[in-house]
């Protein structure tokens, strides 16, 4: 009988916290280990998060920061009357829905393609991942080159196919660069999803998978049966992921396109740091951050509230 | 059970996969090693041209490459272990305490994922004046720690949560302070996640671009993203130059990862965060 097993009952009585009953039952211990954190990110991320927040409501240059007025939400409101920004809204919710979908769908193609054994699949998963552990600023200058007008080797590819588009240009031009851009991140992004699905999948049973199987299911039946069921929350979960990732995104678009030509690309982090640095109106940039951080908030309330509505439906059936 | 024919569909397949997810990273090779003139010949040059390797060289001695490395590897280290130093202990909190005010922790850590890197440049500019950590090479690995820690600390929790609690008691019995178990007996047993998240960290220290650009503006402390950002719509700098720094940048990264990425992908798994 350890000393900790006879404060046991004390313990569970204490008002602030429960240690794991049979250690040692100090009620500060867990408040003394996250204290360093805590401190941390409220002095790294919140402190600077509420000095944004406040920054939003007034009207202040980059150039002379000390005189800065007070000016309410009319930095909202002028964001709100701008037509501009609501291109900017609708750039970053275009972005976002295709690099969720296609990040999403081709990292699940590409893990049930990795997933069952054959001759070098050691290799071939850890070659696939490749993307994903490269620079995004080296990722984005090899793509510029690669897509280059006149000298990049896809444009040469397509002349090969011998299609009516070569010799586009295609970072230039408003109609191709943001798909231009999202084949990139998509590229560089896709193979996370592919290794967490792979993980994944090691939960799907086989008695379910086999039985369907004798039942002479065709694959799709067997996916939906077997499969989608095991996988449908990490696949839930990579949504989220996917889209909190593509709000914040600012490298890869910036090296790229720096948000042009003419907009094309401006998602709402480029249009921050462009209002920020090239305008040096330090209020409306912070207006336009709070603006994407509540969207972001929205997204995970949303995710938050669904996954709960699905286990409870899990929980009556 | 299996047909010859969708097997070779299959591994066709797997061959396309492969090739496009190689063929950017092959292509910056490719580039660094072709020589001015086939550069903008109507054939592109698709295998390296062993001959051009001078071409590293003269990178090496007009630009500041070498710097630009050694700096973006004093941040990546200096990331990944300050990071692993604040994860392990409130991770070990969220996986062996019940207290109050846990869940807060939790959303705290998660809300930090939400905050994009460059919505806090401003305000970090100016917190970062006032402690004299702007253009300093410790000022960047402050900012970075803040955006590793708590993906850190879910992935080490993971960990933890899989270790079995009898391991702790027999240290208890001797006597053991917690933060003696904490690091004689918990940390040697997850050394292999350590080791994945340390590899998570350094490359966000490693890939950082938005504060390493904002932060620091002294030549002699440009990273490697930003050096070679640096060179893009600049047009002196012929396309092999700004390939090979590509190269020298993307290479030791992919290598290290695909070294590593048995465990990085274990780790990652180990972590998977459960609400």
């Amino acid at each position: 009988m350890t000393d900790a097993a006879l404060r046991q009952p004390q313990l569970s009585r204490s008002p602030i916290a429960r240690g794991t009953a049979r250690l040692d039952g100090n009620p500060w211990t867990p408040y003394l280990f996250a204290a360093p954190v805590v401190l941390y990110l409220l002095l790294f991320q919140g402190y600077p998060l509420l000095r944004e927040l406040m920054l939003s409501f007034t009207q202040t240059s980059l150039l002379t920061p000390q005189t800065s007025h007070f000016v309410g939400m009319r930095n909202y409101a002028e964001l709100a009357a701008r037509p501009d920004f609501w291109r900017v809204i609708g750039v970053t919710a275009l972005y976002t829905a295709i690099c969720v979908v296609l990040a999403i769908a081709l990292g699940l193609g590409a893990a049930l393609l990795l997933d069952r054994p054959f001759r070098g699949r050691g290799i071939a998963r850890a070659l696939v991942t490749i993307p994903w552990a490269a620079p995004p600023v080296a990722v984005a200058t090899v793509f510029a080159w690669m897509l280059n007008a006149q000298y990049g080797i896809f444009n040469h590819w397509l002349k090969l196919l011998d299609l009516e588009i070569g010799y586009e240009s295609w970072l230039d031009n408003p109609r191709l660069a943001l798909p231009a851009i999202l084949f990139t991140t998509i590229w560089q992004i896709f193979p996370f999803s592919s290794v967490v699905l792979l993980a994944a999948l090691q939960g799907v049973s086989e008695e379910v998978r086999e039985a369907a199987q004798i039942d002479g299911a065709d694959k799709l039946s067997i996916f939906k049966v077997a499969v989608w069921p095991t996988i449908r929350p990490t696949v839930a979960l990579l949504v989220l992921f996917v889209t909190i990732w593509s709000l914040r995104r600012f490298d890869l678009i910036w090296v790229m396109t720096q948000g042009g030509p003419i907009g094309a690309t401006k998602t709402l982090v480029i249009e921050l740091y462009t209002r920020a640095f090239v305008a040096r109106e330090l209020g409306e940039a912070a207006a336009v951050g709070m603006v994407g951080l509540s969207i972001a908030l929205v997204v995970t309330v949303v995710y938050f509230w669904a996954t709960q509505r699905a286990e409870r439906a899990e929980g009556r059936s | 059970m299996r047909s010859p024919a969708s097997h070779a569909i299959r591994m066709a397949l797997i061959l396309i996969l492969l090739s496009v997810s190689v063929f950017p990273i092959y292509w910056m090779v490719v580039t660094s090693l072709t020589s001015s003139a086939n550069l903008f010949a109507d054939t592109p040059q698709l295998v390296p041209d062993p001959a051009q390797a001078f071409n590293y060289a003269d990178t090496f001695s007009h630009t500041g490459v070498l710097i630009w490395l050694r700096n973006s590897a004093i941040v990546a280290i200096g990331t990944m272990v300050l990071s692993i130093l604040l994860a392990i202990l409130p991770a070990y909190a969220l996986s062996r305490f019940r207290f109050r005010g846990k869940g807060a922790l939790g959303f705290l850590l998660f809300a930090t994922q939400m905050l994009p890197e460059a919505m806090l440049v401003v305000p970090l500019y100016a917190i970062f004046a006032n402690l004299a950590l702007l253009d300093t090479l410790g000022g960047l690995i402050l900012a970075n720690t803040a955006f590793t820690v708590p993906v850190i600390t879910w992935i080490l929790k993971g960990a933890i949560d899989g270790v079995p609690m009898e391991i702790e008691e027999a240290a208890r019995v001797d006597g053991c302070s917690r933060i003696g178990i904490v690091l004689q007996v918990v940390v040697p047993v997850v050394a292999p996640t350590l080791a994945a998240a340390s590899v998570i960290a350094f490359f966000h220290g490693w890939n950082e671009y938005v504060f390493a650009q904002t932060l620091v503006s002294s030549q002699d402390l440009r990273t490697a993203s930003v050096g070679l950002a640096s060179f893009v719509g600049e047009l002196s700098t012929p396309i092999h130059t700004v390939m090979a720094i590509g190269v020298m940048y993307t290479l030791p990264a992919v290598l290290f990862y695909l070294m590593v990425q048995r465990y990085v992908v274990a780790g990652m798994t180990a972590g998977s965060v459960k609400g």
